[in-house]
């Protein structure tokens, strides 16, 4: 996840509705109980703080089990951009109770009782996860809790893990896309870390000091920074008398969470940039500020990326597609703690312009703003974000994945209350928020200018 | 054009993972003949999801003579129109209830994937009915698919990885066998000749129910869908069956390649062989066991050394890919540096000498099972997952019965079969090396 931009099938992640019944709340020691909204109960573990999440489904014999670190690029600051997801790469590397050394380790275990698990960083998060047969648990969760705080922090780890992560580094900057995408984020946040994709820069990932990282690890890895969540098929008393078990031997955090502070400045003018390198084809991009995924204006947002972007009846697919003007495009609705972006991103077809494409993207928006959409079109793509929501409860995984957004966001009932919002949205709200957030001076706009090799491409 | 290599490593996955804890999957899956088409469907404990998936032999090794890129154009224009309806109708129908149903055509055989709640299974068995049986072929939606596909190719060749596999496909295959690519150039020329009538003649003979698997997988009703299948599609005739090419013979291909890609950070690299074997070979479970050994995961033997402890990698892996249809092909995947390239093709050599000479050892193959057994219980767990298996399984030729009988294969497998298969079939001495990218003077 370490792109600003959303694919599509990503940004809608609204989900669930009335998939299980309300579970009753069980009575463990050592544990508060917070709410139960839609199937998912909420746990406070008293002696440190971490949140816990139970979210029973017994459709398979599996479970997934997620610990989620409130801390993502977000947190960093010039010079340790990437940190983040460089700590996570190092959560890798062992403790002195599991560690390769051992034949213990967390992917030699994981891999011995066949798991599908990894961990990911984004703006608002990090999260380490495994989906696993439910008589795993207890050993993952066991491993888990230990590298919260007994990690191994050590330069002869840092130094080959850094290559590893500056070659994820560069496979990113292969990608046209992606490159315009960081330097659009760059020149849409001046102040707040949304500035600097969750990568980070090139040289912060090279020099980063092992101290630094740390630092990081020692400031932000605590229970009272963290949410556990545990779905699938699992006795809830059975899971939170482990969870007592293995993270109730950690206090909270020795001082208090830092909080990110800094607030972007209001945008007073469009602005603009050029990414000129090797390649075959343009991509036009216009991003526009949108709100906190908490915003109650989040669902007509929801709703009007879907008109504006999906399938073959969305309005930019007959403007540009249907037209040959482009051979794709995609709408892409941040959705995170913080102010975030509507990304549209268009990839050219040969010959065409880029101002053309910009111009239809441009007018198309207008329209939306002056005539409103009708209610076929919202509709439709209501009915398109609740059975995607539908389809992401196809398995514990899927499941953890989308509420794992939802906690980084900063409220997780969201998961569960955002589908009757959505069912909500009227075209007169698509039609205001079209003319609250798409304006021309809340926007950047960016050109992908390939440099086309001067000899033919290949002959393959 | 092989545009569903992801999904066609997905499905090798899937289908090769461990052993059930759980009931037979044989004894929940209902297999039916109905109007000539092999329908299984596969109720899940999951709430109102279907997943679909299906497929046909109208890949692109069935084009006529006279034109390569007709199988793909037909594949692609499946959903621009029917006798009844145009796209944005048929879209609309879809979309309006959040449904999805899309095509994609490789070498051999056109796949069908689709998703939809499960009161709209109807609707989707009916659409998917219409746009396989009535396709319209207009000639301005032609124009409208040739202009994309000329765009999607052209940005194809900035992709170091799109341009590494083309290289490999092309050096380890001989013209004719389904799993080598054409020519990008040669491709979109054809595409552009291409006409209404080639469509129209080629869907006539290769589409129908003759060797046509559906397979339905969730919250399924599994009479309702047998008989959302009889209305869609009685009367349905033709069609061939799954064709059976001949094995590659060794191409006479350079051994060390280059596309030189300028302005790229970082190379792709595929560096492997085609293997003379299908996926039901006798040695091919055991090729399989040994290479995961060897490059799947974080602790096979590549991602340990080159990635985790010599840093030299994001990604690199081995895998036996393409041999469902027909023969296949060995390779390992990894992506580098163009400063740390060298350093990267001699960490994997002194790997794969090191596996190829010495084979795998009982522990790790002992850990190797004990994997494949709980991957199957993840990955069996969602509807995709599931599906994918049911469709390889058939493809294969064993039957909704092998996702249980795999395991008990794996089980039985001794570590002698294991590395006897990988030094029978593993030559490293033949191997073709494709580095794609900005390759550095001194690694050409």
């Amino acid at each position: 996840m370490k792109a600003r931009f959303l694919p599509l099938v990503l940004v809608v992640l609204s989900v669930l509705g009335a998939r299980a019944a309300t579970p009753v709340p069980v009575q463990v020691d050592g544990f508060s109980f917070v709410k139960t909204v839609g199937p998912i109960s909420e746990y406070t573990l008293a002696s440190n703080g971490l949140s816990v999440l139970l979210l029973p489904d017994m459709s398979s014999p599996t479970v997934t089990f997620m610990v989620t670190y409130r801390v993502g690029s977000r947190n960093e600051v010039t010079g340790t951009t990437g940190a983040t997801h460089l700590l996570e790469h190092l959560m890798f590397k062992g403790t002195p109770n599991y560690n390769r050394e051992k034949g213990n380790s967390v992917d030699q275990f994981l891999e011995r009782v066949g798991a599908n698990f990894n961990a990911t960083t984004w703006l608002d998060r990090t999260n380490y996860y495994a989906t696993i047969g439910s008589e795993h648990l207890e050993g993952y969760l066991a491993i888990e809790a230990d590298r919260m705080r007994n990690l191994w922090l050590r330069e002869s780890d840092r130094q080959p893990e850094m290559t590893v992560v500056r070659n994820e580094f560069e496979i990113g900057e292969n990608n046209p896309t992606e490159a315009l995408d960081k330097e659009i984020g760059a020149a849409a946040y001046m102040a707040h870390p949304y500035h600097h994709s969750t990568i980070g820069w090139r040289s912060d990932i090279e020099k980063v000091s092992i101290e630094k990282l740390k630092e990081f690890y020692d400031t932000f890895y605590w229970p009272d920074n963290a949410t556990v969540t545990v779905i699938g098929d699992f006795d809830p008393a059975a899971t939170l008398g482990l969870i007592k078990k293995y993270y109730g031997v950690y206090p909270k955090a020795p001082a208090p969470i830092p909080q990110v502070y800094t607030e972007e400045p209001e945008q007073t003018g469009p602005r603009r940039v050029t990414v000129k390198r090797a390649g075959q084809l343009g991509v036009v991009g216009v991003a526009y500020k949108t709100p906190s995924r908490r915003s109650p204006d989040m669902p007509a947002l929801q709703v009007l990326d879907a008109i504006l972007g999906r399938g073959k009846g969305s309005r930019f697919y007959r403007a540009l597609v249907d037209t040959n003007l482009t051979t794709g495009v995609g709408v892409g609705t941040g959705q995170f703690h913080d102010p975030s972006l509507l990304n549209i991103y268009a990839d050219l077809a040969p010959g065409v312009a880029h101002a053309q494409v910009e111009q239809v993207i441009l007018a198309e928006i207008e329209r939306i703003k002056k005539d409103g959409v009708t209610a076929a079109e919202v509709s439709a793509a209501i009915n398109q974000i609740l059975a995607q929501s539908a389809f992401r409860g196809d398995g514990s995984f899927a499941m953890a994945s989308t509420l794992n957004e939802f906690i980084a966001s900063g409220d997780w009932t969201l998961y569960v209350t955002f589908d009757d919002a959505i069912s909500k949205v009227t075209p007169d709200d698509v039609r205001r928020v079209a003319n609250l957030y798409l304006l021309e001076d809340q926007s950047t706009s960016g050109w992908f200018i390939p440099i086309v090799p001067a000899a033919p491409a290949a002959n393959n | 054009m092989k545009t569903s290599f992801r999904l066609l490593l997905a499905v090798l996955v899937l289908a090769t993972a461990g052993a059930t804890a759980r009931a037979a999957v044989a004894d929940n899956a209902v297999r039916t003949s109905i109007a000539g088409i092999d329908v299984i469907a596969y109720p899940t404990g999951v709430k109102n999801v279907v997943t679909f998936r299906g497929s046909l032999p109208a890949g692109d090794s069935l084009a006529p003579e006279h034109n390569i890129a007709v199988p793909t154009l037909v594949g692609a224009m499946l959903d621009q129109g029917t006798l009844k309806q145009d796209k944005f109708a048929l879209a609309q129908k879809l979309e309006s209830v959040g449904a999805t149903l899309s095509f994609s055509v490789d070498g051999t055989m056109l796949t069908i994937s689709g998703k939809c709640l499960a009161q709209d299974m109807p609707l989707v068995i009916s659409l998917l009915a219409e746009q396989l049986r009535e396709p319209a072929f207009p000639a301005s939606e032609l124009e409208k698919v040739k202009k994309q596909l000329a765009g999607d190719f052209q940005r194809a060749l900035e992709s170091t990885d799109y341009r590494a596999n083309l290289a490999f496909s092309q050096a380890v295959y001989p013209i004719g066998h389904p799993n080598r690519d054409a020519p990008t150039e040669e491709f979109l020329a054809a595409v552009q000749s291409a006409t209404v009538d080639d469509l129209r003649a080629f869907h006539r003979t290769y589409y129908g129910p003759a060797a046509f698997t559906l397979i339905a997988v969730g919250d399924v009703d599994p009479t309702a869908l047998q008989a959302e299948v009889t209305k869609a599609f009685s009367g349905w005739t033709g069609g061939k069956p799954t064709p059976a090419p001949a094995r590659a013979r060794p191409t006479d291909a350079a051994k060390d390649q280059v596309v030189f890609i300028a302005d790229k950070t970082n190379v792709s690299m595929i560096w492997g062989q085609a293997t003379g074997l299908k996926y039901n070979d006798p040695d091919t479970l055991a090729l399989r066991v040994g290479t995961n050994i060897f490059g799947s995961g974080f602790t096979g033997r590549l991602m340990a050394n080159v990635r985790d402890r010599e840093g030299l990698t994001y990604g690199i892996y081995s895998a036996v890919l393409n041999d469902t249809h027909t023969d296949g092909d060995w390779r390992i995947v990894a992506n580098f540096s163009p400063e740390l390239l060298e350093q990267g093709i001699a960490s994997t050599q002194r790997q794969l000498t090191e596996w190829s000479t010495k084979g795998v050892s009982p522990e790790e193959f002992a850990r190797e099972q004990s994997n494949y057994i709980g991957t199957y219980k993840v990955t069996l767990a969602t509807t995709t997952g599931m599906a994918n298996a049911l469709l390889a399984s058939v493809q294969r030729g064993y039957g909704v019965s092998w996702p249980d009988e795999l395991p008990k294969r794996v089980a039985a497998m001794t570590v002698n079969e294991v590395n006897s298969a990988i030094k029978k079939h593993v030559r490293p001495e033949s191997l073709v090396l494709i580095k794609s990218g900005t390759v550095p003077e001194r690694a050409k």
